[in-house]
């Protein structure tokens, strides 16, 4: 018995394979390209969703979670307590969704955060930034500098992982900062500041902390910073200048962050889960 | 790419070369399997080094499709050791890249179903790919804290499992076969990213590719 295929059967063949995997999600061209499946360009949706949703609000209050990196476990459980609880109006995350750098877990941290009952945001970590990561996260999350608004307080959210972008760029983006200064809207009576890397760890650029901190204080009432990226939790007044440091412990620890910012000032509670 | 990555490329290639020339060619103690028509060509001396085969491969974290030339040896050529070149065009990334991939498979069995016509019922082997680009290092560069991230961005280590089928078709004399291919595999990092969490599912980490294999020069009669 001879073969019978011929070559445009075999082209056929071919093509109906291709056609037949191409829409599967199991197909993968490599772990770092940047064809992404699912929800992209979400901070910008969450960004809007949070400020309609809290318009006119007295107070605000807010979770925190950092550095989920590969802990997917953690961070599943931390969804499910948050949406237990279901106090906070939106929930900040301060970077490190991925270990690697990888499409896939960008993919996977955004699945199990989108479980979330409330809107949410993420910053980039120094992880997020390893091979593609960052234009992963610039394509599923956002910018690397960003600023939303809640009730009456501003949300100055900062790239401050300098170590990873060898003065290609501005880290921490201080013109970014000044126009955030520059262009506060009407109604903004306080602000907080978000990072990856707090002051003064090893990827922030150190020589210009304190200018860093000239700056932040600037905006109105300056309520205090949130930060990660050291796992472990933190309170620190950094600069000796009244300006609180938080740093939210890593998923691992099974801990979050909840704040609370009204009239009367701000108060925040440490969350096991 | 830097000196000595470069120098590790051409070990690999080096290595699977050199790997069939000196590959215990001892057919005459195979036992004997009805099913299993397989044998080793018996290349002689520098024909070794000729590829026994060529391959077109579908995704599988190598490229969208990657191009390689193989080597078969063992008593019934169950190894083979394939060298890949693959490309991840600009629509799946920021912009064309290059992949290359050093590949060994594994195929214990193979069931000569009629004359034109044989099922592979299991191959399995792990290969290594390297991409090229900036934004991938083998080791962190110096201005990280030592072993400050502690794996590697540029090369991947995939394991698989897969199945296959061999044509034979006669109308082509300077063909041996024509295979066709799937594989499923998951890298090192995916492979850490599910041993860690329960809630990470078999179907996140695992990855279809396909192939097509065409087993050329035939040994002298």
């Amino acid at each position: 018995m001879k073969i019978v295929l011929g070559r445009s059967g075999w082209k056929c063949l071919w093509v109906l394979l291709l056609s037949f995997v191409a829409g599967c999600d199991m197909i993968e061209y490599h772990p770092y390209d940047l064809d992404i499946e699912g929800r992209t360009g979400i901070n910008k949706e969450n960004m809007a969703e949070i400020k309609a949703s809290t318009e006119d609000c007295e107070e605000i209050s807010f979770a925190v979670i950092s550095d989920t990196q590969r802990w997917y476990d953690e961070t599943e459980d931390a969804v499910a307590d948050l949406n237990r609880r279901g106090e906070v109006d939106f929930v900040l995350h301060t970077g490190d969704l991925s270990d690697f750098g990888a499409k896939l877990e960008f993919e996977l941290q955004r699945d199990i955060l989108e479980k979330l009952a409330v809107p949410y945001v993420c910053l980039l970590g120094n992880h997020d930034c390893v091979a593609t990561g960052k234009q992963v996260f610039n394509k599923i999350f956002g910018d690397d500098n960003f600023v939303f608004i809640a009730g009456n307080v501003q949300f100055v959210c900062v790239n401050t992982n300098a170590l990873e972008f060898d003065y290609s760029q501005a880290v921490p983006d201080l013109s970014f900062i000044r126009d955030c200064l520059e262009n506060t809207p009407d109604g903004v009576t306080k602000t907080v500041v978000a990072m990856h890397a707090g002051p003064y760890s090893e990827q922030f650029n150190n020589n210009i902390a304190d200018v860093f901190e000239f700056y932040i204080r600037q905006f109105p009432d300056l309520q205090f910073c949130i930060y990660g990226h050291g796992h472990q939790l933190a309170a620190d007044d950094f600069f000796n200048d009244g300006v609180m440091y938080y740093q939210c412990p890593c998923a691992k620890k099974r801990t979050y962050l909840c704040f609370t910012i009204n009239n009367d000032g701000y108060e925040y509670e440490v969350v096991e889960f | 790419m830097r000196w000595w990555s470069f120098r590790a490329f051409i070990l690999c290639v080096a290595l699977s070369v050199c790997v069939p020339l000196f590959a215990a060619d001892s057919a005459d103690s195979v036992a004997v399997r009805r099913w299993d028509r397989r044998v080793n060509w018996k290349y002689d001396g520098w024909e070794r080094l000729k590829p026994k085969n060529v391959k077109v491969q579908y995704a599988g974290g190598m490229g969208f499709l990657s191009f390689g030339a193989g080597w078969e040896y063992g008593k019934r050529n169950q190894w083979n050791s394939d060298f890949f070149i693959g490309l991840l065009p600009k629509k799946f990334s920021d912009k064309l890249h290059f992949t290359f991939t050093v590949k060994q498979t594994y195929t214990p069995w193979s069931m000569r179903l009629c004359d034109w016509l044989s099922y592979e019922p299991l191959t399995c082997g792990l290969y290594f790919t390297t991409i090229n680009g900036e934004d991938f290092w083998q080791r962190e560069p110096g201005k990280y804290p030592n072993r400050y991230y502690n794996f590697s961005s540029k090369v991947r280590t995939s394991v698989f499992l897969g199945q296959s089928v061999t044509f034979y078709p006669e109308r082509y004399p300077w063909m041996r076969g024509i295979g066709l291919f799937y594989e499923i595999g998951t890298n090192e990092l995916y492979i850490v990213s599910k041993a860690t969490n329960s809630t990470v599912r078999m179907r996140d980490i695992l990855r279809f590719s396909f192939g097509l294999k065409m087993q050329i020069f035939k040994p002298h009669e």
